[in-house]
């Protein structure tokens, strides 16, 4: 009895930490995938997968990082199984338009077209970073790369960003 | 001795990164402090950027629909019978009681009520006007807490409840101390331009934490909250 109480209570607590994730996650596959019906498709797998496999998170602080993994794995998984075609950068910000153009000010939609044409590599450090608060060890970590591939990596983005953007870069350090 | 190039390689890397070598650098060079300044105002652009709008399609978990499947099978005469009989119960109460919004979701409805509190400012509540909104609750806040410059004790949902502006670093953000509204765990939400969480404070009810959207410069939510909580001394 006290059992089934406490795996009751075990899973609301589960469905409660997934639920207050899960917008930054479905952010977070929206990036990495550039696309938004992807991006839920992904998400809804990998939080069954978390839920199946939720005794494996044996620390709740640790519960972001833990799902960022599943949504990783997944995301390619997807990637092996459908061999998802190669599409056109400007075809896909044009597809998500409306998703990209929900802010109120035109540089934030600039920002993300920009965001959108930045290459995969360099556009999930960045994503990592500023949305999912990672430092650069954990993002090394979930990557698979050295602590100075990151940084590379995420100097890079923002090189690009600012100039895709028009910023001024004639203070940039130079490579 | 750390060169301009090598400066700004690591703040482009991080912005918000300051190890005492970076940070006796951004002191002496008048050109880095501009180039950091220009950098953390793309940053806080980069954030919202980021922080694209969620589809309310996509807000029911997987698995609360496979539990809603998992009622049926071998219970599914019980539970209807057991539904009809809860639909019974619930249309000979429901002039009890109105409906139950969740407390992230009346928290960011109170912030539409007050859109002034949001105010930028230095200029912080007098000393005997705060601890009057405080003490209703039955807390204070320890020196060097930050400027308070929003105090006002506030409906919500049936009790007066401090509500507060605090000026910190990552731009202003909202206090309320929830005495009456105890939470198991701490939620985080983001909704209608607002992100925040709830904090249990075991004892105390909660605290609520938001920031607006469009006025965050990239700190994060859980850590301010924790900041917040550790301000608070309770007196009770």
């Amino acid at each position: 009895m006290n059992d089934e109480v406490g795996g009751k209570q075990r899973r609301a607590r589960f469905q409660a930490l997934c639920q207050s994730l899960r917008p930054d996650l479905l952010r977070f596959a929206f990036w990495l995938s550039r696309d938004r019906a992807l991006a839920e498709d992904v998400v809804q797998e990998s939080m069954l997968r978390a839920w199946k496999a939720q005794d494996a998170l044996l620390d709740e602080k640790a519960a972001k990082p833990w799902l960022l993994t599943i949504i990783r794995r997944e995301y390619a998984r997807t990637f092996e199984r459908k061999r998802l075609p190669t599409v056109d950068v400007d075809e896909l910000v044009a597809k998500e338009e409306p998703m990209l153009a929900a802010a109120e000010e035109q540089h934030i939609v600039e920002l993300r077209a920009a965001l959108m044409k930045l290459p995969d590599e360099y556009r999930e450090p960045l994503v990592l970073q500023v949305l999912m608060g990672f430092s650069t060890a954990e993002i090394a970590l979930e990557m698979g790369l050295s602590g100075p591939a990151v940084l590379t990596r995420l100097h890079r983005a923002r090189r690009q960003l600012r100039a895709a953007c028009g910023e001024d870069t004639s203070l940039d350090p130079q490579e | 001795m750390m060169d301009h190039n090598h400066y700004r390689s690591a703040v482009l890397a991080d912005p918000h990164a300051s190890d005492a070598e970076l940070r006796a650098h951004l002191e002496s060079c008048a050109e880095c402090r501009a180039f950091t300044e220009q950098l953390l105002r793309f940053e806080s652009r980069l954030e919202r950027a980021l922080r694209v709008k969620i589809p309310a399609t996509a807000h029911v978990l997987p698995f609360e629909r496979k539990a809603a499947a998992a009622a049926q099978g071998p219970w599914r005469w019980p539970a209807m019978a057991a539904s009809v009989l809860l639909g019974l119960v619930v249309a000979g109460g429901v002039w009890l009681t109105l409906p139950q919004r969740s407390l992230a979701a009346d928290v960011v409805a109170h912030m539409a009520g007050e859109p002034d509190a949001w105010k930028r400012t230095e200029v912080p509540v007098p000393d005997p006007a705060l601890n009057a909104v405080l003490q209703q609750s039955k807390v204070r806040l320890k020196p060097g807490a930050g400027v308070v410059s929003y105090a006002s004790s506030c409906d919500f949902r049936g009790h007066k409840v401090p509500h507060l502006v605090v000026q910190t670093p990552s731009g202003p953000v909202t206090v309320m101390v929830l005495v009456h509204e105890a939470v198991r765990t701490s939620m985080r939400f983001d909704e209608q331009g607002y992100r925040g969480t709830i904090v249990p404070v075991p004892g105390h009810g909660s605290i609520a934490v938001l920031m607006r959207d469009s006025e965050s410069t990239g700190g994060d939510i859980s850590r301010i909250a924790a900041q917040v909580d550790d301000a608070i001394v309770w007196t009770r």
